[in-house]
């Protein structure tokens, strides 16, 4: 067979040969996680395995090329797994997770450990810090990606050797959750980008609702007879009204979309009493009470001047009257042919109007603070959209330079990353008259992160029998022996900051390991030298077989280092750097996992008693 | 809005329908564009797999006309945009004003020098805007024929406002600008002109748009992907090209464009030697997303497209772009 004729002479027959018997983690199943699926597979990575929580929605289609409308509300892993089948020719082995990649549970660190290699498709920080966290853990090389509009990034990250994720303070996107817009609004901004992204896309944008799940294309997906019956229900009436557009005249529009929008789709959600326990609940608009006063307001063509009112905030009878107006005139547009679909654009008046309009009408539904249609323009267009040839090209960058790992030979070099230094390089898209992308070799990794270089991190393998057998006291000795602390000079927490031993402190030495409250399986130990003479030491505890040898991580903790005030404070302002409130949509819902996440060392020492 | 028009209207010619012709193909789908004609007269060959995610897995096809076997696979991605598929020889089309006149704009693939020069020719005269590009493995390049191109776009005002008609570089005039007092910004107008592709083969800028620092740092991929162009495609996928050929030919590129001998090292040799016309997946998703965004740039009119050849170098990690 020659498929692999063109991979041989590009990576070199060792190297592909490599990356054929390789194991390596996609985490993320979305926008640069279906690009970078495709090129993982056609580069022939030997088992790919991949992580996602999320299931497929409609407006993932236009940019995220493995999904089918027909996989609507279905598992992203599942499906790209499937999907990428049509093109696996050189039959790597494609194992899907659907699931949190920070469920502990799911995906303890022994899990992690098989991994040669971990590519992050991420749109989300949390997830991102935790990917980041436990490959600092393994000592596992990573590859970071992200893409905002048309910029996007790769970060190559070698462990100790390179800057980690948190070595650079973030500027944090204002993401939130798919169902804060749809079903729980409480700011403004979760109203503008329901108008936007979902209620304008879905009646005048390239979303083809015509074939958009009919009755029976659900059934197979869900065997939930009350959720297919909604599913059906909220699909077929979504169906009608865009078709509406084209063979109802301008009032029937208006008015089933006002009905289906404002009052339906409320007085569904209000069903759900969940939702409401500890929120107020929204009020359906109540049509009737406006529809005189609206129809005087539309016989006036004076009243055209509301339009352009941009610095008033509207009254719900000026919302109603300017939904109309817009409304009318998008649906003159798609009836006239000369366009198909309109997507918004904050410059074109009737797209912005109609988004204001209905933006502040779900407002005062939602008890939401209504805004001016200047206000809303702004907001709206700071809502950065996902771009399928951004995601493309860094997803391109992304496989491209996670390659270069393989051109070592991993049981050589161990976890000593350093002759990457030399070559690898993050890559950021900036185009420019005379450039496209602007690269940079790693940096070290910044000597005030905490993730990074304040502690060393490892994994304690301990026999099931020790656990058993051996007592607190043992562990310390043994971590002194290890590590070299002095005699009593050490303190140790457990888990979130509770501290089970320091030389004050030694009720417990005699206490059996297993009869530690929350000594267990995928719990974290933080070591601290009490003569702050040694870093920070975090072990995360893995229970291993009876009668199986118990291993501390091999190495020496480094001097600690301090570091003066006025540079602390640096590093905050730098923290500070966002001056456009960029919003991004998060595809993603997350539930946070406690188990495993870990923040800053916790400093605080709480005494407990066993 | 005009740009959505303009994206919706747009009738495109694709040539070639390889690893970046597949991405590229893939990208102008989901972005909506009228109507994609997809030129390609070859069969499916043992190494198109390695990197043509279009194609149906089965090793049977091998030997068969591709692009029938492709061809809905891609309509899936939106079945809006009109595709259609066209087998006969590429010499037949790529002469032949009257079928070329029917499109808005031209994208080459994997073409050859004469090809290229050809088309373009035909091209020009009719008016339409050219994309060529083409990878060797881990790098590639996009040139660009484009003519004219207007953008116009807000920007933020400096301390001193911009004038019209004033030259940016050698092919970018700044023909237009007003400026908004309420909220401190320039709407900007500029044009951007284009030689012939021919012209870029012939090129002596290049000596004069970088400074000596830039000129020690050009990568050897510039010349080595110029000398390519001279080279004849392997008919044997497996061979390689032959290193003391092409370093030849690359110093003569050299000397041609007036850039230093002495870029062209072992190592690039080396691997463009190895990896000469060969096919890789990451890069065809580079080079067919920056095409592909390059496309509804300039159908968009808000910013200034590629002018006019464009670089990949993923060894160096670089996409520079020249005016040539």
């Amino acid at each position: 067979m020659a498929k692999d004729t063109y991979l041989k002479k590009v990576l070199g027959s060792e190297r592909y040969n490599r990356i054929r018997s390789s194991k390596v983690l996609m985490v993320g199943a979305g926008g640069i996680g279906c690009e970078l699926l495709k090129d993982l597979v056609l580069t022939g990575y030997g088992q790919i395995h991949i992580v996602d929580l999320d299931t497929i929605t409609l407006s993932n289609l236009n940019r995220q090329f493995l999904f089918r409308k027909t996989d609507i509300d279905k598992s992203k892993s599942l499906t790209v797994a499937n999907a990428v089948q049509s093109f696996n020719y050189l039959n790597s082995n494609l194992i899907p997770h659907h699931g949190n990649i920070m469920d502990g549970n799911q995906f303890p660190i022994q899990w992690w450990s098989q991994f040669d290699f971990i590519f992050n498709a991420l749109d989300n920080l949390e997830a991102r810090r935790h990917v980041n966290k436990m490959c600092l853990f393994l000592k596992r090389p990573l590859m970071e990606s992200g893409t905002t509009g048309f910029e996007g990034q790769i970060q190559p990250i070698f462990p100790y050797h390179s800057e980690c994720f948190d070595c650079q303070a973030k500027e944090t996107p204002k993401t939130f959750p798919v169902c804060t817009i749809r079903s729980t609004p409480s700011s403004p901004v979760h109203c503008i980008t329901w108008a936007k992204e979902f209620l304008f896309y879905q009646l005048f944008d390239e979303a083809d609702s015509t074939e958009l799940n009919s009755a029976d294309k659900i059934a197979g997906e869900t065997d939930d007879k009350d959720q297919q019956e909604n599913l059906a229900k909220e699909a077929n009436e979504l169906i009608e009204l865009r078709n509406s557009i084209i063979s109802k005249d301008k009032d029937v529009f208006f008015t089933e979309l006002v009905f289906k929008i404002f009052k339906t789709d409320i007085e569904r959600l209000l069903l759900i009493d969940t939702l409401w326990k500890s929120r107020q609940k929204p009020n359906p608009l109540q049509f009737s009470e406006y529809e005189s006063e609206l129809d005087n307001l539309i016989a006036d063509d004076k009243n055209t001047s509301i339009l352009t009112d941009d610095t008033k905030v509207w009254t719900i009878l000026e919302d109603l009257y300017v939904l109309r107006k817009s409304g009318e005139s998008l649906q003159k547009r798609i009836n006239s042919g000369d366009e198909s679909s309109i997507s918004f654009d904050k410059d074109d008046e009737d797209t912005l109007n109609f988004v204001v309009a209905s933006a502040n009408l779900r407002s005062s539904i939602f008890h939401i603070e209504t805004k001016s249609k200047f206000d809303i323009k702004q907001i709206a267009g700071n809502i950065i959209p996902a771009i399928a040839t951004t995601n493309a090209i860094i997803s391109g960058f992304s496989c491209l330079s996670g390659s270069d790992y393989f051109k070592v030979d991993a049981k050589k070099i161990g976890t000593d990353f350093s002759s990457f230094m030399n070559h690898s390089r993050t890559v950021y898209i900036s185009i420019r008259p005379n450039k496209y992308i602007t690269s940079a070799l790693l940096s070290e990794p910044n000597e005030k992160c905490a993730s990074s270089s304040l502690l060393s991190r490892g994994v304690l393998r301990i026999s099931k029998s020790d656990v058993k057998a051996q007592t607190l006291g043992w562990l310390v000795n043994t971590l002194i022996d290890t590590y070299d602390y002095e005699e009593e000079g050490l303190s140790i927490s457990l888990g979130q900051s509770r501290l089970i031993y320091d030389v004050d402190f030694d009720d417990n030495l005699g206490t059996k390991l297993i009869d530690i409250n929350g000594f267990k399986d995928g719990e974290l130990l933080f070591i601290q030298d009490d003569n702050d003479e040694l870093e920070n030491l975090e072990l995360y505890i893995t229970i291993t077989g009876e009668g199986t040898l118990t291993t501390l991580p091999e190495f020496k903790l480094r001097p600690k280092k301090e570091f003066a005030e006025e540079d602390e404070e640096d590093y905050s302002m730098e923290e500070v750097d966002g001056n456009r409130d960029t919003i991004i949509i998060d595809d993603e819902e997350e539930k946070a996992i406690d188990d495993i996440v870990i923040e800053e060392p916790a400093l605080k020492k709480r005494k407990v008693v066993e | 809005m005009a740009t959505q028009l303009r994206l919706r209207s747009a009738k495109i010619l694709l040539f070639n329908l390889g690893a970046i012709g597949g991405e590229v193909i893939k990208n102008l789908v989901l972005g909506g564009l009228n109507s994609i004609t997809i030129v390609d007269d070859s069969t499916v060959k043992e190494e198109d797999f390695a990197a043509q995610f279009f194609l149906p897995n089965d090793d049977s096809i091998v030997g068969q006309l591709k692009l029938p076997l492709v061809i809905d696979r891609i309509k899936e991605l939106n079945n809006r945009v009109n595709l259609s598929i066209d087998t006969s020889p590429l010499s037949s089309i790529i002469s032949n004003p009257d079928f070329l006149k029917q499109f808005n704009l031209v994208i080459a693939t994997e073409l050859t020098k004469t090809e290229l020069i050809d088309l373009n020719s035909t091209t020009r005269k009719l008016n339409i805007p050219l994309y060529a590009t083409g990878g060797h493995g881990s790098s590639g390049y996009i040139l660009t024929d484009l003519i004219k191109h207007t953008a116009t776009s807000e920007k933020d005002a400096g301390n001193v406002l911009r004038q019209a008609n004033t030259k940016i570089n050698r092919v970018k005039t700044i023909t237009g600008v007003s400026y908004n007092e309420s909220d401190n910004k320039e709407t900007i107008t500029v044009l951007d002109e284009y030689c012939p592709i021919a012209d870029i083969f012939n090129s002596k800028e290049l000596p004069n748009q970088l400074n000596k620092r830039q000129m020690k740092r050009l990568s050897a991929a510039f010349p080595l992907i110029f000398a390519l162009f001279e080279i004849p495609r392997l008919e044997d996928p497996e061979s390689i090209v032959d290193k003391d050929v092409l370093k030849s030919t690359a110093l003569s590129v050299c000397e041609s464009f007036g850039i230093p001998s002495s870029l062209v090292t072992e190592e690039y040799l080396e691997v463009f030697s190895n990896q000469a016309f060969a096919e890789f997946a990451p890069v065809a998703a580079i080079l067919g997303g920056t095409l592909a965004q390059d496309v509804i740039q300039y159908l968009s009119q808000k910013e200034s497209p590629i002018n006019n050849v464009l670089i990949l170098d993923s060894i160096k990690s670089e996409m520079p772009i020249y005016a040539l």
